[in-house]
Parts: C-alpha cells; sequence; structure tokens
C-alpha cells in the first residue's frame, strides 16, 4: 500500500529526512515514533502531497506522489499535527464541504457524514458550530474529515496531541475500529505504549534516519536482548519459580500470588518449550504472555542520540 | 479531478460563511451609507444652491452628469479601497488558521482553490457595487446620463476589482500573515498609480519636445485604472470626444478597453502565479520552499 525508498529530504544544508525506507502492506497499522524534529512530519507530509522529496520515491497504492499527486490524494486521508477549522461552519457543512473538494455527489456526502459523525461520536454534535468543538471533538472531526471518501491509506500525525486521558482513549477506539476495517494506517505519535497496543509494526526515527523498523516486541528484545514473561498459575507458584530457576536463559523472576514475571533470553522456540515443560511438570497455567516492558525506556534506549543505526 | 465552474466548493463555502451572520450586511450599509453621505453633501453644498437660481433642463442635465462624475469616482475609491481587504488573507489567513494543508490535500486543484478564492471575493464586490445601483439610479431623475454608461462604468468597476483583487491575491500566496499581505498590496496599488503618473508625465513631456501628435497616451497609463475611469467619463461627459483628463483626443475614445484589457491580463498572469504558488509539489518556486 505504501512504500517508501531512500527518501531525503533537505532544506539548504541540513537534512530532515535521510534515505528513509518504510514498507506497509494492507491492513498494516504503522506506528511512526521519535523526539520532536525526527522527520516525522516531513515523512508524512511528503507522503500526504505536501511536500516534494528531494529525492527517493514515494508510491501509494502503486502511484509515484511525485508523478500524479491528485491519483494519490484519492487514496489517502491526511491528518496533520495541527490543524485548524472554518468559523460559522457546522459540523456536517465542514464534512460536506470537504465531501465535495473530493467530487463526491450530493448524496454520497450526505451519507458519508452520517455514517462518519457515527464513527466519531459526534452525531448529536452534527448542526454545531465546528469552532465552539472541544478539542478532542476537533481532533476526532478532522479524523472524519480525513476519511469522506473513503481513503484505503491514512497518514495521522499525532492524532491524540492535547487530549485529555478520555479522548486518548476513545481516539484509541476509533483506530482500532478502522484497522478492523482493512484501513491501512501510519501514525505518529509520543504515547508508546498507546503505539504499542494499537500497531501491529512500529518505525523509530532520529535525525531523519529510520534507527528501527519492525515488531514492537522484536525491537524490545532486540534493544534489551530479553523478551519479558508473564506467567499466570492457579497454584503451585513456588513449585514454579524453583522449576523455572533451574532453566537456563532466564533472570530475574519476579511476581506476586499466583503472577510471575521473567526476563528470557531465548528465541520463541525456546519460549514454546519453557511452556511445555511447566505444563508437562502439572503447574496449572493460565495464561503465558510476552509483555511489553517499559516501551519508554526503550524509546529513550534507540533514540539517545547515537548515529549507530540498528537496521 | 475537474470541478465545475458554478460547482466549486472553496465559492459555495465561502459565500455560505460569508452570508452568515451580520458581517456581510453590515458592510453593504456601512458602504452604502458612505456613499449616501458624501453624495448628500455634495448635493446640498454645490448642486442645490445652483439649481435653486437655475431650473432649465440644460443645468439638471448638468447637475446630473455632477452628481455621476462625483459618484463614480467615489465608488472607484471605494472598490480600491474594499477590494484588497477582501482578497489579501484569501490563502494567508488559511495558513493562519491551519487549514491551508487540509485543503492542498484534497483533490481540489490549485486552480480550483484560488479561482474560488477570487470568485468569492468577487461576488462580494458585485454585491457592494449591484447594492449602489438604486442610488445611482437617483441620477435618472435629473437626466444627462443614460443607462448604457452606466453600464459601461460598471463593468470598468468590475474588471477594476478583478485587477485589484488578483494583486491581493497574489501577494497572500507570498506572505504568511493576512497584515503583512494587505499592508503590501495596498502599498503596491499605491505605488504602481504614482509611478505610472510620474512616469507617464516624463515620456509625454519628452514626446511633446521632439513635435509628437496629441493622441500619444504613454505606456504606463495602461496599467493604471484610473486613467480608465477618467477616459469613461470625460467619453461619457463630452459625449464620446474621448481623451485621458485632458490629453489628447482620437483613438483614445476607446482608451479605457485597451486600460481594461491590460488590467485584465496582468490579473491572469498573477492569478497564474498564485496557483502555481500554492501547488505544494510544484517544481517551480521550489527553492523558495526548501530555503
Amino acid at each position: 500500500m505504501l512504500v517508501i525508498e531512500n527518501l531525503v529530504k533537505k532544506y539548504g544544508s541540513f537534512t530532515a529526512v535521510d534515505k528513509l525506507s518504510l514498507r506497509l502492506d494492507t491492513g498494516d497499522i504503522y506506528g511512526f515514533v521519535g523526539p520532536n524534529g525526527a522527520g516525522k512530519t516531513t515523512t508524512m507530509r511528503i507522503v500526504a502531497t505536501l511536500m516534494r522529496a528531494t529525492s527517493g520515491t514515494v508510491k501509494v497504492a502503486g502511484i509515484d506522489v511525485a508523478e500524479d499527486p491528485m491519483a494519490v490524494r484519492g487514496k489517502l486521508g491526511y491528518m496533520p499535527d495541527f490543524f485548524g477549522v472554518y468559523d460559522n461552519l457546522k459540523v456536517h457543512e465542514y464534512l460536506d464541504f470537504y465531501g465535495s473538494c473530493y467530487g463526491l455527489s450530493v448524496n454520497e456526502r450526505k451519507k458519508r457524514t452520517d455514517e462518519l459523525l457515527e464513527l466519531v461520536e459526534l452525531s448529536d454534535k452534527k448542526d454545531s458550530y465546528v469552532d465552539a468543538l472541544s478539542r478532542g471533538m476537533k481532533q476526532r472531526l478532522c479524523l472524519a474529515r480525513s476519511l469522506m471518501h473513503n481513503p484505503e491509506l491514512l497518514i495521522l500525525d499525532e492524532p491524540a496531541s492535547g487530549m485529555d486521558p478520555r479522548a486518548r482513549i476513545e481516539m484509541k477506539g476509533i483506530l482500532k475500529a478502522l484497522g478492523s476495517m482493512g484501513k491501512t494506517i501510519l501514525i505518529s505519535s509520543h504515547i508508546l505504549p498507546e503505539l504499542a497496543e494499537l500497531c501491529t509494526s512500529i518505525g523509530v526515527i532520529e535525525k531523519g534516519r529510520m534507527v528501527y523498523s519492525g515488531r514492537v516486541d522484536d525491537l524490545m528484545s532486540r534493544l534489551t536482548g530479553k523478551t519479558l514473561i508473564r506467567i499466570r498459575v492457579l497454584s503451585d507458584a513456588e513449585k514454579a519459580v524453583r522449576l523455572l530457576r533451574e532453566q537456563p536463559r532466564i533472570e530475574n523472576i519476579t511476581g506476586e500470588a499466583n503472577m510471575l514475571e521473567l526476563e528470557y533470553t531465548g528465541n520463541e522456540e525456546e519460549m514454546s518449550g519453557l511452556l511445555r515443560l511447566l505444563v508437562t511438570e502439572g503447574i496449572p497455567v493460565v495464561s503465558f504472555t510476552k509483555a511489553e516492558g517499559n516501551i519508554e525506556k526503550v524509546f529513550m534506549e534507540v533514540t539517545k542520540g547515537e548515529d549507530e543505526v540498528l537496521q | 479531478m475537474r470541478m465545475r465552474f458554478y460547482n466549486n466548493p472553496v465559492l459555495s463555502s465561502e459565500l455560505k460563511i460569508r452570508m452568515r451572520g451580520w458581517k456581510t450586511a453590515l458592510g453593504i450599509i456601512s458602504y452604502l451609507g458612505v456613499m449616501v453621505f458624501i453624495a448628500f453633501l455634495y448635493y446640498i453644498t454645490f448642486i442645490q444652491s445652483s439649481l435653486a437660481w437655475n431650473r432649465s433642463v440644460n443645468a439638471n442635465q448638468q447637475a446630473g452628469i455632477s452628481i455621476y462624475t462625483m459618484l463614480a469616482v467615489l465608488q472607484f475609491i471605494l472598490i480600491l479601497l474594499v477590494t484588497p481587504a477582501q482578497t489579501a488573507g484569501s490563502i494567508s489567513s488559511e495558513r493562519e488558521k491551519q487549514t491551508l494543508d487540509l485543503l492542498l490535500c484534497t483533490q481540489l486543484s490549485s486552480f480550483g482553490i484560488i479561482i474560488g478564492k477570487l470568485l468569492s471575493s468577487m461576488s462580494h464586490m458585485l454585491l457592494l457595487i449591484v447594492s449602489s445601483l438604486p442610488l445611482f439610479s437617483i441620477i435618472f431623475l435629473f437626466g444627462g446620463v443614460t443607462p448604457g454608461d452606466m453600464i459601461m462604468l460598471f463593468s470598468f468597476y468590475i474588471i477594476t476589482a478583478i485587477a485589484v483583487g488578483s494583486i491581493g491575491i497574489f501577494f497572500s500566496t507570498i506572505f504568511k500573515r493576512t497584515v503583512t499581505a494587505t499592508v503590501v498590496t495596498y502599498l503596491t496599488m499605491f505605488a504602481l498609480g504614482l509611478i505610472s503618473i510620474i512616469l507617464s508625465a516624463y515620456l509625454m513631456n519628452i514626446y511633446y519636445l521632439h513635435g509628437g501628435s496629441a493622441s500619444y497616451v504613454p505606456f504606463p497609463l495602461y496599467i493604471n485604472p484610473a486613467a480608465g475611469l477618467a477616459n469613461i467619463l470625460q467619453n461619457q461627459i463630452s459625449g464620446g470626444s474621448g481623451g485621458i483628463l485632458g490629453l489628447g483626443t482620437g483613438y483614445q475614445t476607446s482608451f479605457w478597453i485597451y486600460n481594461s484589457i491590460t488590467m485584465l491580463v496582468i490579473a491572469g498572469l498573477l492569478v497564474l502565479i498564485s496557483i502555481i504558488r500554492i501547488n505544494p509539489v510544484n517544481r517551480l518556486f521550489s527553492w523558495k520552499k526548501n530555503s
């Protein structure tokens, strides 16, 4: 759905994006993480046809953004990190306006407006003026705007910035719903645990360079070399701890009551062997999961400013 | 995707927003209020006293022409003052409100955006111009001016508004702040007006010194709408003998047409540059965005 190859964007002598490559398949939800000024917004703006790249190629659904930006605009919906709204325009008129900018007919616009207002839970605000909405509502409305033409790819630049916790949870719910609809989403955020929970893959960018791209848990184990495993047992927790201590590649077993946490350096095959062992030894295992761990710590580790590229 | 001229989303949305609330109504009331007030002052100061001692048909016609000329110049000045305020913020205000990116990433072309903005400003100006028609029609009570004269004058107003409006749009695409764009638009208009007159005076001086004919019109005057208006009024007052504020006659009866064409060509160029400028992936002017 989205292919970025060796993307470079320079502002004079400053390189904002440096040979960045990325690939998103249909249905992927890709989290774009990085400190301020890392080049996330620049990359997203180039994909959204709002900026020209210095070199490299960006293709959306097989269409080159530099060659046919108008066709690309029909395939993607873009939500910037900062945006404004028009005064004196009602919520349904706002969506209708953007629908007409995508060439939708009156009936299509009406239908899409109702559907999207329901999706973003703003149906009751249909006749309210846009500038009277709260920030969270405006963010949701802007998301609805980016969906008016039913795009295949969504580019969301910090969609939850400035939102209170409740609004963040609501936004996360909407994004999950979009993911289940099969939309391909490229999302940037500073709220890393939220991204980790939401995204299928994650990319860490620093100083314009992609320092990591892959699954979140792979990133965790790759950086720390350890996987955090959480095991819940019905009983015999002490026996389980004893058994685990005897196994290689296991460190720091902690736990409360029947919930155990341990750091494991083995691969997934060895991990399944560990589970098999516990079950064979008669430990009543209720759950055996890879935990996310402290992703903020990992993020700080990845973006500590080294020029070394992990990938 | 091609937007039809009559189905421009920017135009329909702007018209909706503009007509909502009291702002537009208040604008029309203020605009007409200024015109009526000045016209009334002019009438009681200059016309009433002269008609008091001479009530002939000829005197009435002279009074009509006099009021018409005064109103024509007044409306022209108001158009020059109001139009930049209408257009100079069209793109810069979108930038200030952070709505331009949202507009540019839709399938609406840069052409559609600029034309929509220009047309919405023009339609507002047209509303002001048309709403002044009843005031102008009072002149028919005195005589001396035909409906054809009025159509010619109002057509010239619309062309002037388009030309001035395109200057405003052009600067609106250059400057990020509306205040800067508006000030620069007014300064440019003033500078162009002044420079064209000074340069014309200089060129005429040289021309006459070398024994040139009276039909000579210096080329800088072609970009000055005030010269076009002077030509129209002189044509109408003198019954078609033409001239521009005492300059030569001859072919100059149609000077205002050449003046209008020149202004429209310049307007077209400015609109074209504006279209290219707001296109985020254009190759021209990209040095500006990358610097």
